[in-house]
């Protein structure tokens, strides 16, 4: 790794750099110009952050807390856990546990720095990890593997059933830092009985072993707080998404991305719920007002990503839809399926969504894991693609719920549980109607394919197949 | 005799599984070493463990599968699309791994697509990733499933009685297939490592009597005989599944000998034996879901890794080659730590990546193997 | 006494003869299909050069992916092992030696007679290897011999895809087609074929001193870009065209294994 890397710890570095960007608009514009102009790749990031108004201020501010908390965790006597962003946090904070959600900080390192995670992406592969892993973890991985970053207490997951790509590089984690090492295991059903019991069973062991790591009992009025707050949040990301579903969608293109960031990061928080309302608002006033979310105003095509979203450098993806005119219609990543959520109801489909009950411990514990084993990804990757309640079927409905134009596949070249079935799948997603693009990129390491060829792969697709002229 | 086994190992079709079809029995194939056999043997079908051997191309496989995507399930789907599994009344596809759990999708796609491609009987064997008292409940629980599926769709019944006396059969093979392991990590080996993986490979596609009766006579024959291998450097093999002898023969040249393994289609194979119970569905549960382990068994590396420099004092292994499919990330990454620890522990080790499939760049990983036993010859 | 090495590669033939360890005759020739074939058109130009006929050779060993068809030589060798000696004795304070061929990278520490204690290969992949740097030339249209120099006169390098070499292929043509100048393309491509090998590297440990072998030694930008990644010099070999070492290195093990038998 290049020298110049390991003088300051990557995650301070972040936390610098997010707690400046969140004051940036503190000044004059002038003033915030100049700043932008030393900060080359991260500027097109910021502009298009704060182009959306508060709930871009309160995104940065939301996700320099995110690393203060970090950073400040063994001084204020707290464990760190590094997790997966399809892992809730929610019963962190009930614990008092500081999450690192990895893929968040790949991504954020991706957005500021010129060659993104490159240095850290080689260092997994330099001691042993390999190169064909998915590059989201490995990302902000290899600084934890180098001591790069603040000390790790324990490592947790719950992508086992669902992504091996995923759970491999926590299990390695774990193995090469000798840390103690937690997975929920989804079986490959989501609904039945026996199904239920057994998320139930391994969300009680999950958390035997956070109470062990912690020494502390698990508060049962922080829980319910916790979630009683995931419920208001759930209720605002249900009126935002149904807000989407108009045509002109009035959201602008990036309050996806801010949708399952604030979720991912802040479950249950109110810094979440703060983000969604202040989202909430400016939907509200584009609908009222029948405008699209978009910077011309004019919504010429709508975009559905059926998996995940682009995160090169300086977030040129959202970039690139917005000057195209494309309206974003969601991903897998912002949806979590409570049964308040717009598509379960529409689809009648309230046994895949989860309800929240605050009545006892017991029934807060049952909640949390019926909310966590219907995060994104773990609700349905995890069986066949085309078994009910899973990938195929969510993709088609939501697609339509919000007239798609088009669909489009990016993933990682790590991401083999859906490179084993992306083909058929997009095959039935063009049967259904649906003109769908699989790109080959990788969403967080431009190495593999630069964003100018990614970009126009996406140009090309939407000539070809005459969607736009 | 060891032809006998070299044919089983590398015929799909072999003689074994032709008399037992003319003799009207059926077989299910199967996709990992976490099922288990005893169920199909109780109900007088012939398991076989699925391999890719004699794939030659990937036109068919690559329309469903993606590019990054380990080719062993790839070989499988392209044989099997093209009918060279045209012997399998049905088929059971476990999660593996992702790479393997998806093939249970793209299968069944293509036997949408081209006919006779999708046995009658599919059956996706939910096998957990982790050893806790509930997910032992569940793979109890998954097994009878399993059990009753085979019962209604080949209408026929499996009783304890029969499940009882699988297992003892099952077992009297790993017995014996512990005592060549024995003759193999010997001080004077008795048989090669190509030999010994023809003889596991032979045992996952015979009728496991006829199997356990030429194993005994073949024993009988290495003891009786006392031309022993000396003089070559003892190599341990770990990683992704391998079911090619010439690969292992490749790797032993005239200069070294492969005297253990913890491979899938080695010695994970028939390690630990199947304690009797009352129960015999979770007697057999237990043993599948907590024996020798796999990396998709995740978090259990310390435990993977105290077994290898086990195998490795017991066989007197000079050195160990670390390989893996390209694409297997959950083999390929713990190898990296097999490797740091390893050598730390002062046990020479080499990484080798590899495809699945024909046995291709022979020249690469001969200079690899080169390289390392010169460095061995120290 | 006379000893020599053959080094039979993919693209390039090599050989060495020494009298008493001195080097009396080396010759670089392309390789042609048939191993056999390459060794003995690169023997025979060596020992016109050297005076000598191959009855005059005592002892000839043989490396490279052809080593195992030559026949001539008394014994073959892995090129790791060639190299490693090869670099050890042009370097005596060498620990570390990187090699990068036309078709395969390797990373070695050594111990002080030159005998291997690691070493690691590349995954089969054509992206880090000197046939990346080949076939990304070609599409910037300038000679393997100029893309090195490219890096120093850059201003603004590109990233380049460089995890396939067919993928990385596309990536050049976009940036040509944008205008990106080739000396901006040129270092990229340099910077990427380092940013492989530094990570192939830093999976060994690395010791000083460092140097490098094989073509790839004389692309001045990926040297210089592999130097700063790796925060080390890399010294540089001077008594011979790097691409020879392995055939030095094959020829002193000749002579090693000589003495030993001429001993026993």
């Amino acid at each position: 790794m290049r020298k110049e890397l390991k003088e300051y710890p990557f995650d301070w570095m972040l936390w610098r750099a997010f707690a400046a960007a969140a004051r940036l608009k503190a000044g004059s514009e002038k003033e915030y110009r100049q700043a932008v102009n030393q900060i080359p790749y991260f500027r097109g990031a910021l502009d298009a952050i704060y182009g959306i108004g508060e709930p871009g201020r309160l995104l940065l501010e939301m996700v320099a807390e995110y690393f203060e908390k970090i950073i400040h965790a063994e001084k204020r006597g707290q464990k760190t856990a590094i997790t997966t962003f399809c892992f809730s946090p929610a019963v962190f904070y009930a614990l008092d546990i500081v999450p690192i959600t990895l893929e968040m900080m790949t991504v954020a390192m991706g957005a500021t720095y010129k060659r993104g995670t490159a240095d850290f992406l080689d260092y997994c592969n330099e001691v042993g990890f390999t190169e064909t892993s998915c590059s989201s973890q490995r990302g902000s991985l290899g600084a934890y593997l180098a001591g790069n970053g603040v000390t790790i207490d324990m490592v947790v997951c719950d992508s086992p059933g669902v992504c091996d790509t995923n759970v491999n590089a926590f299990a390695f984690a774990s193995a090469y830092l000798d840390k103690p090492f937690f997975q929920l295991n989804m079986p490959p059903d989501l609904i039945a009985a026996r199904s239920t019991e057994y998320h139930r069973a391994d969300y009680r062991a999950l958390i035997d072993f956070l109470e062990e790591q912690t020494g502390r009992k698990l508060d049962t009025a922080k829980l319910r707080r916790i979630l009683e707050e995931v419920v208001r949040q759930d209720l605002l990301m249900a009126e935002l998404e149904e807000l989407q579903i108009l045509v002109p969608n009035p959201l602008p293109v990036t309050f996806n991305l801010l949708i399952y960031a604030g979720r991912f990061l802040y479950a249950g928080m109110p810094q979440c719920t703060k983000l969604l309302e202040s989202m909430l608002a400016i939907g509200r006033e584009n609908a009222g007002r029948n405008q699209s979310g978009l910077s011309s105003g004019r919504e010429k095509l709508r975009g559905f990503f059926c998996y995940i979203d682009h995160y090169g450098q300086d977030f040129r993806l959202w970039q690139l839809l917005d000057r195209m005119d494309i309206s974003y219609h969601g991903n897998i990543l912002s949806k979590m399926w409570s049964q308040d959520a717009h598509y379960v109801k529409a689809f009648d489909r309230q046994k895949e969504g989860y309800k929240i009950d605050t009545t006892d411990l017991d029934t807060l514990i049952d909640s949390i894991s019926d909310l966590n084993s219907r995060m994104p990804m773990i609700k349905s990757i995890r069986g066949p693609y085309d078994a009910p309640h899973m990938w195929l079927q969510d993709t088609l409905a939501l697609a339509k719920l919000h007239k798609a134009d088009f669909i489009v596949y990016n993933g990682t070249p790590g991401c083999r549980n859906t490179w084993g079935m992306v083909k058929p799948f997009a095959r039935d997603t063009e049967k259904n109607g649906f003109p769908t693009l699989i790109l080959y990129s990788d969403a967080f390491d431009m190495r593999v394919e630069s964003w100018e060829t990614t970009a126009s792969r996406i140009e090309e697709f939407l000539k070809v197949r005459r969607l736009c002229s | 005799m060891m032809k006998i086994f070299h044919e089983s190992s590398t015929i799909l079709f072999n003689r074994h599984v032709q008399n037992w079809k003319t003799g009207g029995g059926k077989v299910v194939g199967y996709t990992c070493s976490y099922v288990p056999d005893e169920i199909f043997y109780a109900a007088g079908i012939l398991p076989y463990r699925l391999r890719g051997v004699g794939a030659r191309e990937m036109n068919i496989a690559d329309a469903y599968f993606g590019p990054f995507i380990c080719s062993l399930p790839k070989c499988l789907l392209q044989l099997a699309s093209e009918g060279k599994y045209h012997f399998l009344e049905g088929v059971v596809v476990t999660p593996g791994c992702d790479s393997m759990r998806r093939l249970d999708d793209c299968w069944r796609k293509a036997g949408e697509d081209i006919t006779e491609t999708l046995p009658s009987f599919f059956f996706h064997y939910a096998v957990p990733h982790k050893t806790a008292d509930y997910s032992l409940k569940w793979f109890i629980e998954e097994t009878h499933l399993l059990k009753c599926a085979v019962e209604k769709h080949f209408n026929v019944t499996i009783t304890d009685a029969q499940l009882h006396n699988a297992i003892d059969i099952y077992n009297e093979g790993r017995l014996l297939l512990s005592r060549l392991d024995a003759l193999r990590c010997a001080t004077d080996v008795a048989i090669s490592g190509a030999d010994a993986l023809a003889v596991v490979l032979a045992s996952t596609t015979m009728p496991r009597k006829a199997f356990n009766s030429l194993l005994m006579d073949l024993i009988a024959q290495i003891e009786a005989n006392t031309d022993r291998i000396t003089g070559r450097k003892r190599l341990m093999l770990v990683g992704s599944a391998n079911d090619d002898v010439e690969l292992v023969r490749l790797i032993e040249g005239n200069e070294a000998l492969i005297v253990a393994d913890n491979l899938c289609f080695g010695a994970r194979f028939y390690a630990d034996l199947v304690e009797p119970e009352d129960d015999p569905v979770a007697a057999l549960a237990k043993r599948y879901l907590f024996h020798n382990d796999c990396p998709r068994m995740f978090g259990d590396y310390k435990g993977r890794l105290s077994i290898l420099k086990e195998k490795i004092k017991r066989a007197a292994v000079d050195g160990v080659i670390l390989q893996n499919i390209r694409f297997c990330d959950l083999h390929g990454s713990e190898n990296g730590i097999f490797e740091r620890d390893l050598e730390t522990a002062g046990i020479p080790c080499l990484r080798i990546e590899r495809e699945y499939g024909p046995l291709v760049e022979t020249g690469r990983i001969r200079m690899r193997i080169d390289a390392f036993l010169e460095r061995l010859e120290k | 006494m006379i000893t020599a090495g053959c080094d039979v590669g993919s693209l390039t033939s090599k050989a060495i003869i020494m009298n008493d360890n001195r080097i009396v005759a080396q010759e670089l020739i392309r390789s042609q299909i048939k191993p056999a074939e390459s060794a003995v058109a690169v023997m025979e130009c060596a020992l016109q050069k050297a005076g000598l006929t191959i009855q005059d050779i005592n002892f000839c060993v043989g490396t490279g992916y052809g080593r195992d068809k030559i026949p001539f030589v008394q014994e073959a060798v892995s090129e790791i092992t060639c190299h490693a000696m090869g670099a050890r004795w042009l370097l005596p304070t060498v620990k570390t030696v990187i090699d990068i061929g036309g078709q395969d990278c390797k990373a070695m520490r050594i111990d002080k007679d030159g005998k291997i204690v690691k070493f690691i290969t590349n995954d089969k992949c054509a992206s880090g290897t000197g046939r990346f740097l080949e076939v990304m030339a070609r599409i910037i249209g300038v000679s393997l011999d100029d893309l090195g120099g490219l890096s120093a006169r850059a201003k603004a390098p590109i990233t380049m895809a460089n995890a396939c070499t067919v993928w990385a292929q596309a990536d050049v043509i976009q940036h040509l087609n944008d205008g990106i100048a080739a000396e901006d393309i040129g270092a990229g491509i340099n910077n990427a074929m380092a940013s492989r090998m530094a990570v192939l590297a830093n999976n060994i440990g690395l010791e000083r001193d460092l140097c490098m072998t094989g073509g790839v030694a004389k692309n001045v930008g990926v040297v210089a870009a592999l130097e700063k990644l790796l925060g080390m010099t890399i010294k540089r070999i001077k008594k011979v065209d790097p691409q020879l070492v392995g055939a030095v290195g094959a020829a002193l093990i000749a002579a090693d294994k000589c003495e030993r038998s001429a001993a026993s």
